[in-house]
Parts: C-alpha cells; sequence; structure tokens
C-alpha cells in the first residue's frame, strides 16, 4: 500500500544536511541560483555598472570623495522615506500618509524648538508624532478598510494639522537642528550617518529579530501566521507605526538640513521613494523585500540624477532615465520568475524520479 | 488499530447534532479517533464531513452533543481553544507564508531567541531552529529540501510535506494530539500522494491521532486504518478498512448500500 523506499530516512535524506548537499540536489539548481542572484542583486550590479559608466562619461569630476558624499547626501532623504514606504509594503500595506506625517513630525518639532523647549525633547515630540500616526493608520485600516484609502485620508488630515500648526507659513531658524542636517562627521554628512543606522538596525529587526520576520510574514501570507497562533493584527499595526516613525524620522532630518520645518506635504516624497523601492524590486503584494536593496535603489536615483548634472544635461533627462529602468526592471523581474518556476518545475520532475530532494 | 480499545479514544463525539435552521446537517454522529490510528470520514458532497470537521476543529459548535479529547469532556469555543486542547487542522489550502524559508515557516509562532543579550533584543537563534526543524522531520522520515530554501521554491508535494509537518510538530509534543486533514492530497501528483501517505503513517505511529476528510477513495483505503461514510448527515457506515472494499464504501456514498445503522 504504501511505498516506503521514496520517502524513507535513509533514502529521502541527504547524506549531510545543510552545508554539504549532494551533487545530485545541487547540479540543476546552479542556473536557478544564477537567475535569483540575479533577481536580488541586480540592483547591485546596476548600481556598479551606473557607476562605472558615470566615472568614464564624467570623468574626472564624478569619481571623487566629495561627490559620493553628495550623491550619498542625496540618497539619504529618499532612502529614509524609502524604508518607510518598504517596510509598510512588505508587511502588506502601501503608507501613502508619509508626507503628510513627516510635514506634521517637522512643525511639531518646530514649534517646540521655537518656545524654547529643549531639542531632545522636540526630537522626540516629532518621532512620537510617527508613532500615533501609524498606530492610528494601522488601527483604522485593521477595521477591514483599504489601507490606501485609510492612508490617503491620514495624508490629508496629517496635511492640515501641519498648516495649521505652522500657521501656514513655514517655520525658520532651526540651527540647533544642524547636528543632524548639514555637520559632517568624519567629512561624512549626518543625513548620511541616520540613513545608514536607520538601514543596519531595520535590517537586522527584519531578517534576524522574531518580531521581524513574524512582521514579514504576516505580509506574505497572514492567515499562515494566524494559524501559528501568532496575532497577525499587531504586526500589521507594527508595520504602520514603523512605517510613520520613518516618514516623522525624513521630516525632521528634511528640516534640519534646511533648518527650517515646512507644513508642505509635499506627495513627491511618497513618488521618488517609492521607486526606490520599486527600484529594489520589492514587491506591492508584500511579504518579501529587502532593505539594503532599497538603500542601493535611493542611491542609484541620486547617481542619476548627479551624474547628468555634473555633464550638464537637463534634469529631466534624470526623471525620464529613471523611469525606464523601472519598466525595465519590471520586465527583468517579470523574466527572472518565470525562468525560476519553470526550471523548478523541470528539475522537481527530474527528482522525483530519481528519488532525491 | 485495536492497541486504542484500552485507552479512551484521542478524540471522541457522541450524539452530535448540527442544525442550521430546518436543515439537519448532523444527525446524532458518534465518532471517535484512537492514538495512532487513521480514520477516514467519506461522503459524497453535502454529506456533512466539512461540517463535522468544523465541529471537531473548534470552528463551528454543535447545536448538540458532547466532544471528548482523551476522556475528558470539552466544549470548544473558538478554533484556538481546540488548537489548545492538541487538535491541529490542516486546511487545504496550505497557508505557508511562500517567500520564506521552511525552517521559519516551521517555526513560526514558536521560534527560538538567542542566548543572553541578543535575545532578550528578540533576536532568532536561526542556526537552533533550523536544527529542531531537520530533527522533527526526520523524526517524521521526511526530508524535503534544504532548510534554508524558500516555500515558493518547492513542488507541491513538498508545499503539502512542510505543511503537514508544520501541524504535526505542534501536536506531537505531547505526543497524543490530533491532526485533521482537509484532502491531503488533492491536486497531488501519484508520486507525491505516495510520499505524503507514508508521511501520514509515520505520524500515526508516532501516537498521533489522524482525521482524513477526501473524496480521493483510493488515498483512504491505502492509508486510512479504518473508515466512517456520512450520508445526508448521517453515519451510514463504521468499518475497519480491511473488512471492506471499493464497491461496499462506494455504495454506502452514495447511498445505494443500505447504512450498517439502519
Amino acid at each position: 500500500m504504501m511505498n516506503p523506499e521514496l520517502v524513507s530516512p535513509s533514502e529521502a535524506r541527504m547524506p549531510e544536511p545543510g552545508s554539504a548537499t549532494p551533487a545530485t540536489t545541487e547540479r540543476d539548481p546552479l542556473a536557478i541560483r544564477g537567475l535569483i542572484f540575479l533577481r536580488d542583486r541586480g540592483i547591485v550590479v546596476l548600481f556598479a555598472l551606473l557607476l562605472v559608466a558615470f566615472s568614464i562619461w564624467a570623468n574626472p569630476y564624478f569619481a571623487s570623495w566629495n561627490n559620493a558624499t553628495l550623491i550619498a547626501n542625496a540618497a539619504a532623504l529618499t532612502a529614509i522615506y524609502g524604508a518607510g514606504v518598504a517596510v509598510g509594503i512588505i508587511c502588506g500595506a502601501l503608507d501613502l500618509s508619509i508626507p503628510g506625517t513627516a510635514a506634521v513630525a517637522a512643525c511639531v518639532c518646530a514649534k517646540l524648538i521655537t518656545q524654547g523647549q529643549p531639542v531632545w525633547l522636540a526630537l522626540l515630540a516629532g518621532l512620537l508624532i510617527g508613532v500615533v500616526v501609524g498606530a492610528l493608520n494601522g488601527l483604522i485600516a485593521l477595521r477591514g478598510f483599504n489601507p490606501i484609502v485609510v492612508t490617503i485620508g491620514m495624508l490629508s488630515i496629517t496635511s492640515a494639522a501641519a498648516q495649521l500648526i505652522a500657521g501656514g507659513y513655514s517655520i525658520p531658524g532651526l540651527t540647533k537642528l544642524q547636528f543632524m542636517g548639514t555637520d559632517r562627521y568624519l567629512s561624512i554628512p549626518a543625513p548620511v550617518w541616520i540613513a545608514a543606522g536607520l538601514f543596519l538596525v531595520g535590517t537586522l529587526f527584519l531578517t534576524h529579530t522574531r518580531d521581524g520576520l513574524r512582521l514579514m510574514a504576516v505580509g506574505g501570507n497572514a492567515e499562515a501566521v494566524r494559524r501559528s497562533g501568532v496575532s497577525a493584527e499587531r504586526y500589521k499595526v507594527l508595520g504602520f507605526v514603523i512605517s510613520g516613525v520613518c516618514a516623522a524620522l525624513g521630516g525632521l532630518v528634511t528640516a534640519a538640513t534646511v533648518t527650517e520645518a515646512s507644513p508642505e506635504a509635499s506627495p513627491g516624497i511618497i513618488f521618488t521613494a517609492l521607486t526606490a523601492v520599486a527600484l529594489a524590486g520589492v514587491p506591492l503584494s508584500g511579504g518579501r523585500g529587502s532593505l539594503p536593496r532599497v538603500l542601493i535603489g535611493a542611491l542609484v536615483l541620486a547617481t542619476i540624477a548627479n551624474g547628468l548634472t555634473i555633464k550638464g544635461i537637463n534634469p529631466y533627462w534624470g526623471t525620464g532615465v529613471t523611469g525606464m529602468l523601472l519598466l525595465a526592471s519590471l520586465g527583468l523581474e517579470k523574466w527572472v520568475s518565470t525562468s525560476v518556476s519553470r526550471r523548478l518545475v523541470a528539475s522537481a520532475q527530474a527528482s522525483v524520479h530519481s528519488g532525491t530532494r | 488499530m485495536t492497541t486504542t480499545a484500552s485507552l479512551a479514544p484521542a478524540l471522541e463525539l457522541s450524539a452530535i447534532d448540527m442544525h442550521y435552521g430546518f436543515v439537519r446537517a448532523l444527525d446524532a454522529i458518534d465518532f471517535h479517533v484512537g492514538q495512532g490510528e487513521v480514520v477516514g470520514l467519506l461522503g459524497d458532497n453535502g454529506a456533512g464531513k466539512s461540517t463535522l470537521l468544523k465541529v471537531m476543529s473548534g470552528a463551528h459548535r454543535p447545536t448538540s452533543g458532547e466532544i471528548r479529547v482523551h476522556g475528558a469532556d470539552v466544549a470548544f469555543h473558538s478554533p484556538k481553544a481546540a488548537t489548545s486542547a492538541g487538535i491541529q487542522m490542516v486546511y487545504q489550502d496550505l497557508a505557508l507564508v511562500d517567500a520564506q524559508d521552511i525552517s521559519t515557516n516551521l517555526n513560526l509562532g514558536r521560534e527560538i531567541l538567542r542566548k543572553g543579550p541578543l535575545g532578550w533584543l528578540g533576536f532568532v537563534d536561526q542556526k537552533a531552529q533550523r536544527r529542531r526543524s531537520e530533527a522533527e522531520l526526520d523524526r517524521l522520515g521526511v526530508r524535503t529540501a534544504a532548510m534554508t530554501r524558500p516555500v515558493e521554491m518547492l513542488s507541491g508535494g513538498q508545499r503539502q510535506v512542510v505543511a503537514l509537518a508544520r501541524s504535526a510538530v505542534r501536536v506531537s509534543g505531547d505526543r497524543s494530539g490530533i491532526l485533521l486533514l482537509d484532502e491531503p492530497t488533492a491536486a497531488l501528483g501519484y508520486e507525491q500522494t505516495q510520499q505524503v501517505q507514508s508521511l501520514i503513517r509515520r505520524m500515526a505511529e508516532q501516537g498521533i491521532a489522524v482525521v482524513i476528510v477526501t473524496h480521493n477513495l483510493a488515498l483512504a483505503m491505502d492509508v486510512c486504518d479504518r473508515l466512517v461514510v456520512l450520508n445526508r448527515g448521517r453515519k451510514v457506515a463504521d468499518v475497519a478498512t480491511t473488512a471492506t472494499d471499493n464497491d461496499q464504501v462506494v455504495g454506502w456514498i452514495t447511498g445505494a448500500r443500505a447504512s450498517m445503522f439502519a
């Protein structure tokens, strides 16, 4: 009735589990692993190619330490917002309220500073705004409302709140925030340090901690998490909260860089960030994606803008090139996915008959 | 398997009635499954097998009747209550996290944290998790693929094995758990079905009580110790697999054959 030799441990088990899998299981997926490498690291390859191309084309101005810090500084803000967008998407929801959250956080912080409150308190209050807005987004979306609509509503509310707090005008004179705006440490601008710290913590969180792994799992398949006895809802809210905190941080860094807090919630923020996230191959369907790749995505955008500016080319070309890159990356992603699944089907059939894997 | 005769059944339902308005979905159903026993629950569409399965998994509360787990009376108010009583349900949609690897899927909800300060920060000991999952799969006698392989890169049979194993490791802690399987081999090819069948037998050998709801008669005849057939909400047969044959069972399912209990 059964066919024990099919899955008996002695037959089906690889001789040495884990590291040294036998040739039969690793030989055919080599092409697959190549394709997966391309999918996962394609953006790195693209970035490297861009750097080489611009180094040659825009020689000698592009490939200098000074220009590198300029690019990194330009990418830092996109990267911070991109982290928020990416965590939201990975957790299963696109958070469109990010520009509004950023504006409110900046205005609250600026208001407190101009009223003479200590800087640390003002910054903390700004970040808390992010937590509150994120939690509200999450709790409302959990009631079964479409998160996109919920966060659009929240975008309007937060924009209005920012205007009301600031009284309709930018709040200038935030020189106390220069330490996280224009100051340099080890000749690297402060926003770059902040973005680097955020991405380091965020990456460790998503890939190595219990809550991070569950957060990603909720975005991939909330039902699976629920059936494992874990509250998926808690992690959905957590995703929005992280997104809100990233937005607030972005708003604070922006204010620090220009030493004034603008109550304008610029929708451009979200689309630039979304471009970096999409370039990084984070699918809108959720559950997957990697923050380091989002960082590279932001760097790619900054590099293109920087290189074209050096060559004196109209920056609109940069926007156009970015769009084309984005569409090309979609095509690549599609091609890789179908190739991978086709090859996997082929190899799975082969392995069933040879009794391995 | 007759060894269970001396013990209270792992799961026992008696005189279960389930009414939806005037419709009797289940009519005085008695059902039991012993430790290490595999019972097939058969019946045509609408015979009540899914309803009965939902009663067992805590998704539905019966209109009347009693449920006992290892001899103790229980009332399931929710699937969670059934889960904590040691009952795990494996649905047809496997509900795996595709983008995550096998180890992460198997350890979801029962992660091993690292020791020391990193553990306080919630860092997961992924090596220990992989080792535990490997050991658990070994104990079930299956090895699907490297633990670090994402689930989306597994074949249908391997995915089924992972889903079964995920539930099996959650009930096998006390070695007396109950697994409810809804069409465990739907959409699987012949060889993959064979693999899943041997996995089911292995789980039973470890003392897990298994209930399989299926339309696949060949699977039921192959893997089950006992068959329970429902027809229009009534139990019409409860018979050891060795004491019956295909034709008899088909007769009970279609209603062409008279009930054993009439």
